[in-house]
């Protein structure tokens, strides 16, 4: 029996955490739109509503007219006079805090470590043994190597400050010289990448930070990418051009498809083996990907990738005479 | 009164207080929930002061002297979110290591993140970080309403972080990859970790009286321990280190005992190239060319990474394993031609 993923209940704690915030958020932005906290909060807007009445009848004993929360909605905005009680949201609880910080220590960078220790301190004094006891029990990847590169590509992050940086295309094998708009980074498929606007290409690309060989920051400020923008970041690497098809045998396919990507299988065999297609990769990457499970995958096209890999092939076999 | 309001009210009656409010008092107030006398009224009142301190608020029991009475109290120091006084490039750091998480969507404790998010915009002034936070939270509520795999992994992902942190021993059917046998076992979670992009946990398997690796995508179904939720069912063993585990390379998982292996690389090795080998291999460059060393616990894994750099690399000790790499690719070179 598997595990289903349960919808969001209406739980009291979830809706104590998000009243918690929403109360203190509305004192800073008089007249926030219902819409806006409910997006904030990922909840329909009906949530919200509900929230807001469910709030109204709080109070705080003896329950005189006072003790209770003003709060009114007008039209969809809404304003919450300065609530002495809940002015700010409370102190990160301890898996919020690991949370944060297990994926800080993944970033790396030079401030990892003043950052947990922050964190640390914004933590209930009696749940910061708790905090450190979790922290430990996550691990959310290696940072990259270079440190220095990501320092500064995080100071143009959060400057908006372009980047001039030089390139490394694996396909091409070639570097270049682009200016590139730093909107965030990523991790996929163990890999960090830069997602930003190339200005020479004029639209926004992914670049995988082991592969930048240097990096300036610009003085040139930019224009902060919009939510769209940003939330294409996230589905990056558009597919381009056919799918690679590769075959992959019994033992490649349970590992491989067991991994994060964007698989389709074609067919499965009785065996447990199938064909696959992936969207928007290079025939070097085809060729890499297939040869990593040692034999027991094979890259079967369109014609440019099996070309490549049958030559891969054989390039290597011929460092091992028989 | 309904729990949740309950909380809140309970909360704020803490709050306000100069002075430790008596559980006399706390009944007075809520005669409905806490009222009456005996064991059923605490214990459900400390039920609900557990749940206030997992979301934040510190309620906490001092015993009075002189100056003060007996009582309960919310230290406000210790409850409002305080500035992270960080300096902007560490908080910048925060804020992309924070949005970079929720855009993988599966990570431990997603949803704690996605309000840690949240609380950063009031904690650092960090413009952006309640705007991250707002998308991850509209994703994962649509990952949740579509039902899908990914929705299928982040929950699972969420319910092993649960049983991690409450230490809650879990019962899983696991695909094995190199085995297609599917097993049942119980497991004591330790910690969680992310390699090439994919999750697992890590935790003593009973059924192999060791500790073990187990990948997220294959695990077929899981179920925690329901009984008894704030007891712990284990102890981490002595000696243990997540990091330790997260960063062996696939090759260095013990199959058989310890081999010398050399792979030699054509040109200069590339930084992610000597990456790719882990900390603990050996290199020399000579002419042009890397050669480096490492200790194998699973040579076909090494034989697999080396392959994947096709014609740059070369097995060249031990001798079983070189053949075995040139059958492997005479047999692929026999299939594209």
């Amino acid at each position: 029996m598997t595990r289903k993923a349960a919808p969001p209940k209406a739980d009291a704690r979830d809706r104590l955490r998000r009243v918690l915030f929403l109360v203190p958020y509305a004192v800073r932005h008089p007249g926030v739109p219902v819409r806006d906290l409910a997006r904030r909060c990922g909840v329909p807007e009906k949530q919200i509503l509900e929230d807001l009445d469910f709030l109204l009848g709080v109070g705080c004993p003896p329950f005189a007219p006072d003790d209770f929360l003003d709060l009114y909605v007008e039209g969809d905005r809404v304003h919450v006079a300065l609530h002495q009680s809940f002015s700010r949201p409370p102190r990160f609880t301890e898996s919020e805090a690991a949370a944060l910080a297990a994926a800080a220590r993944a970033l790396g960078g030079e401030g990892r470590e003043r950052v947990v220790r922050a964190l640390r301190e914004a933590v209930p004094r009696d749940r910061r043994a708790i905090f450190e006891e979790l922290l430990a029990c996550i691990f959310a990847g290696s940072p990259p190597a270079k440190d220095s590169l990501l320092g500064r590509i995080e100071q143009a992050i959060a400057a908006r400050r372009a980047l001039r940086i030089r390139y490394f295309t694996a396909t091409r094998g070639e570097e270049s010289e682009r200016v590139v708009h730093p909107y965030t980074l990523a991790q996929r498929l163990g890999h960090w990448y830069l997602w930003g606007h190339d200005e020479g290409r004029g639209k926004a690309l992914p670049f995988r930070l082991d592969r930048i060989r240097e990096c300036a920051v610009d003085e040139k400020r930019f224009e902060p990418p919009t939510d769209a923008e940003l939330a294409r970041g996230r589905l990056f690497s558009e597919a381009s051009g056919p799918p690679v098809r590769l075959r992959l045998g019994p033992l490649a396919a349970a590992w491989a498809l067991a991994r994060p990507g964007q698989w389709r299988v074609v067919k499965r065999d009785r065996k447990g083996g199938a064909v696959v297609e992936v969207p928007g990769v290079s025939d070097e990457w085809a060729t890499r990907f297939a040869l990593s499970f040692g034999g027991n995958a094979e890259v079967l096209g369109p014609p440019s990738a099996r070309r490549h890999f049958g030559e891969a092939v054989r390039r290597a076999l011929a460092r091992y005479p028989g | 009164m309904q729990k949740a309001e309950r909380l809140l009210d309970l909360a704020a009656l803490l709050l306000r207080a100069s002075e430790p409010v008596s559980w006399r008092e706390i009944q007075e107030q809520f005669p409905d929930d806490y009222g009456g006398s005996g064991e059923a009224a605490i214990r459900k009142f400390e039920r609900d002061k557990a749940e206030l301190l997992e979301l934040g608020v510190p309620v906490r029991w001092v015993g009075g002297d002189e100056d003060l009475s007996a009582g309960y109290l919310v230290d406000k120091e210790d409850f409002y979110l305080p500035d992270l006084k960080l300096a902007p490039e560490d908080l910048a750091l925060l804020y992309l290591a924070g949005s970079a998480a929720l855009a993988q969507r599966a990570f431990p404790y997603a949803r704690d993140l996605a309000h840690a998010m949240n609380k950063l915009s009031f904690a650092a002034r960090a413009p952006g970080a309640s705007e991250v936070a707002a998308v991850a939270a509209l994703q994962l509520s649509a990952d949740d309403a579509e039902g899908d795999a990914r929705a299928e992994s982040s929950a699972r992902l969420e319910a092993l972080s649960t049983a991690v942190a409450a230490k809650k021993r879990v019962h899983i059917v696991y695909a094995g990859a190199e085995r297609q046998a599917r097993t049942e076992r119980d497991v004591e979670p330790y910690g969680l970790y992310q390699r090439g992009g994919a999750w697992f946990v890590a935790g003593f398997c009973r059924l192999r009286q060791d500790i073990r690796s187990f990948h997220l995508g294959r695990i077929v179904s899981l179920e925690v321990n329901a009984a008894a939720p704030r007891t712990p069912d284990f102890e981490v063993k002595k000696g243990f280190s997540l990091a330790e585990l997260a960063t062996r390379e696939s090759w260095e998982f013990g199959v058989h005992a310890p081999v010398r292996c050399r792979v030699r690389l054509e040109g200069p090795a590339s930084p992610e190239e000597r990456d790719s080998f882990g900390p603990r291999a050996s290199w020399k460059e000579t002419d042009g060319r890397a050669v480096v060393e490492v200790m194998a616990q699973n040579q076909e894994a090494l034989l697999r990474h080396v392959l994947s750099y096709g014609d740059r690399a070369e097995i060249l000790a031990p001798r079983p394993l070189r053949e075995k790499a040139r059958k492997v690719l005479a047999a692929l070179a026999r299939r594209v031609s």
